[in-house]
């Protein structure tokens, strides 16, 4: 009969366990989706793909490096607008030569720039995680994982993650239904250590544009008389993952942005004292579309409350109407 | 769906269901997943209506789809709160002519124009899953229209929307960033941005 197990028996067991865990965890269609994340943002890429949504299609490119902790980002517009998108570290400017204006956002250092949400057991109740097969996609061997939502409160995915990168070569936005609402899809891909730093200059010339920037800096104490908001209600699943106050470029005032997340799907609430300018009169509520994207937007105690993310329309309009101020904002720096 | 179960639902939502009738309706809605979704879609509808409207179901009826809904108890919670009921306000009522609730019809008629699928691609909804249902603007015509609240089509400069985007995306997952940040770039240019803002922009 075995004695009792020793302490360093006992680890070795538990580190068996934890590994064979860990085999099985990484075939965990989840796993892929958490490897993807990894890849997009961890890796040096430059790519081009087509956007299709509403059955418009075009080309876009997209770099993305990491070098010594500090990551930059370039997507830009092949054949359209011209729009782009040039981050670097905690900057992020949208270039719009349309408008001839160049928006900059400055996030404070201490902020993480990234806060995306992270796939766990949690998001398993809302949404139907599989891997359907395996496929050849340009020459590539990929895993496809539907990510299905439960409910009409969220949109779901189908992937298609290169088995060897883990990066998506192929992504599909679905409805509830199933039906596609915008799909992406790499028509090359390189993966390569080192990136210049002249791949994250912008194509167009800024010359008379105008510059609008935010104050930056870290999270301000909100000042006397400022409210605090929260949701009264939320989607199932949903949860408030950041409270802060930042200056968005251009604004007169500093900004509450709440972020509702369910694992997958994340939804940005900004409160703003309401300008007079172009104000929305009282009782109206304005909505837009942008790609697979929702903008609601009302006013609620002389605050305009808009909802904006990657969901449903009557996600971002059941959201927006249920913030509410819950009182004065404690003093001090806002939490996060 | 048939008529007599649709308005049984709706007298289930109401309360006005008699118990026993009640009971086979939930038992039938655990099990019946095109139904269930049915509930779970009133539920966005109500909550987004009641939230204007100050409408509330009632306790006993949120007890019993608690209950019921035994697998999505996150949706059935959002389906029920504490009672602010008021006699003979329902918020959903039938309507022989299929009017729309303006709020989520607004909301929903932009995003539906999307939905048509690349001609030749790969769209099969075949792996659509079973629990899915009837988009919201579909069902939305059975919905009485809120009178105090009008939705119309954002006017927010398009600085101010790419502001939105923007901080947005920072808090996006990295795929979901990638498809809100393209869908900006590749957007209508100008299609949000009033007369005056453009000026203020050129001074």
């Amino acid at each position: 009969m075995p004695g009792p197990m020793r302490s360093s028996e006992r680890l070795a067991v538990l580190a068996l366990g934890c590994l064979a865990c860990g085999i099985a965890w990484a075939d965990e269609p989840a796993q892929w989706l958490e490897r993807m994340n990894q890849a997009l943002t961890t890796r040096n890429y430059d790519g081009t793909f087509s956007h299709w949504h509403g059955g418009k299609v075009e080309m876009l490119r997209i770099i993305h490096r990491v070098q010594d902790g500090t990551v930059s980002e370039r997507l830009a517009s092949l054949d359209g607008s011209g729009r782009e998108f040039i981050r670097t570290g905690a900057q992020l400017a949208c270039y719009l030569p349309d408008k001839r204006t160049v928006v900059v956002e400055q996030r404070p250092l201490q902020e993480p720039l990234v806060g995306f949400p992270a796939v766990s057991e949690q998001t398993a109740s809302f949404y139907d995680i599989r891997e359907v097969g395996r496929t050849r996609l340009n020459r590539r061997d990929t895993h496809l994982i539907t990510v299905t939502p439960k409910d009409e409160f969220r949109y779901g995915y189908r992937l298609w993650i290169d088995d060897k990168t883990a990066m998506p070569l192929k992504t599909q936005l679905c409805d509830a239904q199933g039906h596609v609402i915008e799909q992406i899809v790499f028509a090359d891909l390189t993966l390569s250590s080192h990136i210049t730093d002249a791949a994250f200059r912008p194509d167009v010339s800024t010359e008379g544009f105008q510059w609008v920037r935010d104050g930056g800096g870290p999270p301000r104490a909100p000042p006397p008389g400022t409210l605090a908001w929260g949701a009264v209600r939320l989607p199932p699943g949903f949860r408030m993952t950041v409270r802060s106050a930042q200056t968005l470029p251009g604004s007169s005032g500093p900004v509450d942005h709440l972020v509702f997340t369910d694992g997958v799907a994340s939804v940005s609430v900004f409160v703003e004292i309401q300008r007079t300018v172009n104000a929305t009169p009282a009782g109206v509520a304005e909505s837009a579309t942008l790609g697979s994207s929702s903008a609601f937007s009302t006013v609620v105690d002389g605050h305009k409350v808009t909802a904006v993310g990657e969901v449903p329309p009557a996600t971002v309009q059941f959201i927006a109407t249920q913030v509410k101020a819950e009182g004065p904002a404690p003093v001090g720096a806002r939490d996060h | 769906m048939n008529e007599e179960l649709d308005s049984q639902l709706s007298a289930m939502f109401d309360d006005e269901l008699p118990p026993a009738e009640c009971e086979l309706l939930a038992r039938r809605l655990s099990r019946d997943e095109l139904l269930k979704a049915r509930w779970g879609r009133y539920a966005v509808v109500g909550a987004v209506i009641r939230a204007e409207r100050g409408v509330r179901l009632n306790a006993p009826l949120a007890g019993r789809v608690s209950a019921a809904i035994s697998v999505e108890p996150e949706l059935a919670a959002a389906a029920v709160t504490p009672v602010q009921r008021r006699a003979g306000m329902s918020w959903w009522q039938p309507v022989a002519g299929g009017a729309l609730a303006a709020g989520v019809a607004a909301a929903s008629v932009l995003w539906l124009r999307a939905q048509a699928p690349l001609p030749g691609a790969d769209f099969s909804a075949a792996r659509a899953p079973a629990v899915m249902a009837v988009p919201v603007a579909k069902v939305s015509d059975s919905y009485v229209v809120p009178p105090t609240l009008s939705v119309r089509p954002m006017v927010a400069p398009s600085t101010e929307l790419a502001n939105y985007v923007v901080a947005h995306s920072m808090v996006s997952s990295p795929v979901a960033r990638r498809n809100l940040l393209s869908s900006f770039i590749t957007s209508e240019p100008g299609a949000e941005e009033p007369q005056e803002d453009a000026r203020a922009h050129a001074q």
